[in-house]
């Protein structure tokens, strides 16, 4: 009862505040069990110019119990999973309070955009990214906000260019496509090995991706 | 293992007070034994004394007074646990009681210091360090004190019209807040307490950290209902102190054991047999591993011998499917999220879901817990073979578990025949305690007798020694069910002009699982009988 109450009023609450950086709707009109929730990117991240979409469940038992979230659009970033867009966050877990709202939800995790937490991370790869090379990191980031977050409607249909999308090194891939291997598979072999770049004269890595390509 | 726990309770006389000992061989501890035991007698001394101080304490309020040991081992050099039976309710007590003593440190109301205590996992150590040096950041921390004034007062509110911020309802009358000024609806703060009550955690305010104490508890959620709290809070004591407390692992036994010379603990694998505790309702479990008490096997071979019966029922895989046993404190954790970073609701502890190890670790390695590790191959005749040979067993085992359940209702009803005896013959107490003996003897035979089949299970069944083994097996089979044969004489007159065959029979049953537990002993001894998991 009182959770269609409070969710209703935090939609009017948010409809109401033109100055809102969140936007918040119910997927049904009749139906508050489900809502999409969206932000921008943080300016001066590789998520700028980018708008995210998060899928929000409301639990029978909320406010009383964390609402589950996780993100519709895909984002690189250490704490939210590439594949599924699981999100680890302590509010919505052990942390949470009643008096957290959706909105203040939403503000978080566009706060988490903002301060990744590498050393907690819900996408292991892409923490280890972050970590290893940072710039790297944000180019890829910068890639998948656009290809997938674009401010101006639907997401690309074009083929997305997977050398930039898992950030592998392009010189390296090249390498092995001029050897006469496909793209498609120097990319599997490099993203299973989990090497995205590595030193010309590293030839231990060099013949472990052969022997996989060879495969 | 699913006994009813209410038995023998009238008949037990001082039973309660146990040391219990274990049997040796004369040359184990000969050469073994004699050289360690002068430093421990120092640290048992320590406990003892510890002990009677904390005795004291108990006895002003229930009599459960125990002979202080003088010596924590036998004549002949066995170590023995002393413990006491008590109950969370007690072990509360014992908390309150204490808190008499360290309330002028603190010098702040009961409730404050129940609250720090709480928040330091009831060590008093751990708090008074603290205390003593950053006063304040303890009460800030705990959620005693506000970090600004703004001069509200703490408690319960009435309002002609209040709107409250968590179900978005006006006119509500009720409300309550803190010092904080946070102030909320009566029913949103019952709702929110309910399920707080049962993680025995402290309970903060829903917009900061300023702690319910337990008067406030009572205020909002009804009477004693902050005794619902203190009590779960108490369970996650008993947890995290697993060492010195462990629950008797009965169905509908609350009992909790703490053992006081945890020290010679260690040294019990020594004798190769379970160090077993007795709770108040005579349930007898190995204080190690938390089981039922599994001699002739060691912790071991009952710890797999129990998983494997387990992976049988359709229920536990269920549970194997689903969850993972917290790598730290073995709580069975399900994963309810997308989420791989797990923490544990009970000791805190964070792990990968995937790899099961340290969270903290996962700096370096992660790509580990992604990648394909390859399996043991196994040979599908052998495992069939194995398989046929652990049905066989583990039948076996049941059979005798269901046995021992059967007795224990024969053990009732013995208590029947025992006041009955008293009333219409008018023999003497004593005279009539050759049942309840011999109860005990068959109950113990029994016991032995079921964990004999898993450490014939895992014996080399080539070796002359296990050949013995199940010589013994054999005759204390024979041994048990004549003795519960004999049970079942349901004449008084008749039990009293057997009473000799009573004696012997159940001296017979003592003898043969003496035996046999010293011939399961050598064999894990000995390196015949390994447990494995497959």
């Amino acid at each position: 009862m009182s959770r269609a109450k409070r969710v209703m009023k935090e939609l009017q609450g948010i409809k109401d505040d033109p100055e809102a950086r969140v936007g918040l709707q119910l997927v049904n009109e009749d139906d508050i069990h489900l809502l999409k929730g969206s932000f921008l990117g943080p300016p001066g991240t590789p998520y700028e110019n980018g708008k995210f979409v998060v899928d929000i469940e409301v639990p029978m038992e909320y406010p009383f119990k964390p609402p589950k979230m996780k993100f519709d659009t895909k984002v690189y970033h250490p704490n939210v999973s590439s594949v599924t867009g699981a999100i680890c966050l302590d509010i919505l877990k052990n942390a949470w309070s009643p008096v957290i709202t959706l909105k203040s939800a939403l503000i978080s995790l566009q706060a988490l955009l903002q301060s990744p937490e590498p050393n907690d991370p819900q996408d292991a790869e892409v923490a280890q990214h972050y970590i290893r090379d940072r710039e790297s990191f944000n180019k890829t980031a910068t890639f998948w906000t656009k290809t997938y977050a674009p401010l101006d409607g639907d997401t690309q249909s074009a083929p997305v260019d997977q050398v930039a999308l898992y950030g592998l090194n392009r010189v390296l891939v090249e390498q092995f496509v001029s050897q006469g291997f496909t793209e498609n598979k120097v990319v599997e072999v490099l993203r299973r090995l989990g090497i995205k770049s590595m030193s010309a004269d590293d030839h231990e890595n060099a013949n472990k991706i052969l022997e996989e390509l060879l495969k | 293992m699913v006994y009813s726990a209410k038995m023998l309770n009238d008949l037990s006389g001082d039973e309660d007070s146990v040391e219990l000992e274990f049997e040796s061989d004369s040359e184990f501890n000969d050469d073994e034994y004699g050289e360690g035991s002068d430093t421990s007698d120092e640290l048992l001394y320590k406990n003892d004394k510890k002990k009677t101080d904390y005795l004291d304490s108990i006895n002003q309020k229930e009599s459960l007074d125990r002979k202080p040991l003088e010596n924590g081992y036998e004549n002949d050099g066995v170590p023995r646990l002393t413990y006491n039976c008590l109950t969370t309710d007690q072990i509360y007590d014992l908390v309150l009681l204490r808190l008499d003593r360290i309330q002028p440190i603190f010098d702040c109301p009961y409730g404050d210091i129940i609250v720090m205590l709480q928040k330091y996992g009831w060590s008093e150590e751990r708090l008074l360090e603290d205390w003593t040096e950053f006063e304040d950041k303890v009460l800030i921390s705990c959620g005693l004190k506000v970090a600004k004034q703004i001069g509200c007062s703490r408690g319960l509110q009435n309002h002609p019209d209040f709107l409250c911020h968590i179900c978005c309802e006006s006119n509500k009358r009720k409300s309550f807040r803190l010092e904080c000024g946070h102030e909320y609806c009566l029913e949103c703060y019952q709702h929110y307490i309910k399920d707080k009550l049962l993680e025995g955690k402290v309970i903060t305010c829903m917009g900061c950290s300023l702690a319910l104490k337990n008067c406030d508890i009572d205020a909002i959620a009804g009477e004693n209902s902050s005794q619902v709290l203190m009590r779960s809070s108490i369970k996650g004591f008993i947890q995290k102190h697993s060492n010195h407390y462990k629950w008797c692992p009965f169905v509908d036994c609350n009992c909790v054991i703490q053992v006081n010379n945890i020290s010679t603990l260690s040294e019990f694998p020594r004798f190769h047999l379970s160090p077993y505790v007795v709770c108040k309702n005579h349930h007898r479990f190995c204080f190690k591993c938390g089981l039922e008490s599994h001699a002739p096997g060691d912790c071991q071979v009952a710890e797999v011998w129990v998983k494997m019966a387990q992976m049988e029922s359709a229920n536990l895989n269920w549970v194997l499917k689903n969850t993972k046993e917290c790598p730290k404190c073995g709580v069975n954790i399900e994963k309810n999220g997308g989420c791989n970073h797990m923490t544990c609701q009970s000791c805190d502890y964070e792990f990968c879901w995937i790899c099961e190890l340290c969270w903290k670790g996962h700096g370096g390695g992660y790509y580990e817990c992604t990648r394909f590790k390859k399996d043991e191959n196994n040979g599908a005749p052998e495992t069939k073979n194995s398989l046929r040979k652990y049905t066989f067993y583990y039948k076996l085992f049941s059979e005798h578990e269901n046995s021992a359940k059967l007795d224990w209702a024969l053990g009732l009803a013995v208590e029947q025949k025992v006041k009955a005896l008293q009333e219409n013959i008018g023999l003497s107490w004593i005279e009539t305690q050759f049942l309840p003996e011999s109860i005990r003897a068959l109950i113990e035979g029994r016991t032995t007798l079921k964990w004999s089949f898993p450490v014939a299970f895992y014996s080399d069944p080539s070796h002359n020694l296990t050949k013995i083994f199940v010589d013994n097996q054999a005759l204390l089979v024979g041994a048990v069910e004549s003795l519960s044969q004999l049970l079942q004489v349901k004449e008084p007159q008749d039990i009293i002009n057997r009473k000799l065959e009573f004696f012997n029979k159940a001296k017979f049953v003592e003898s043969r699982n003496k035996a046999l537990s010293e011939c399961g002993r050598d064999l894990l001894c000995k390196g015949i009988c390994i447990a494995r998991t497959t």
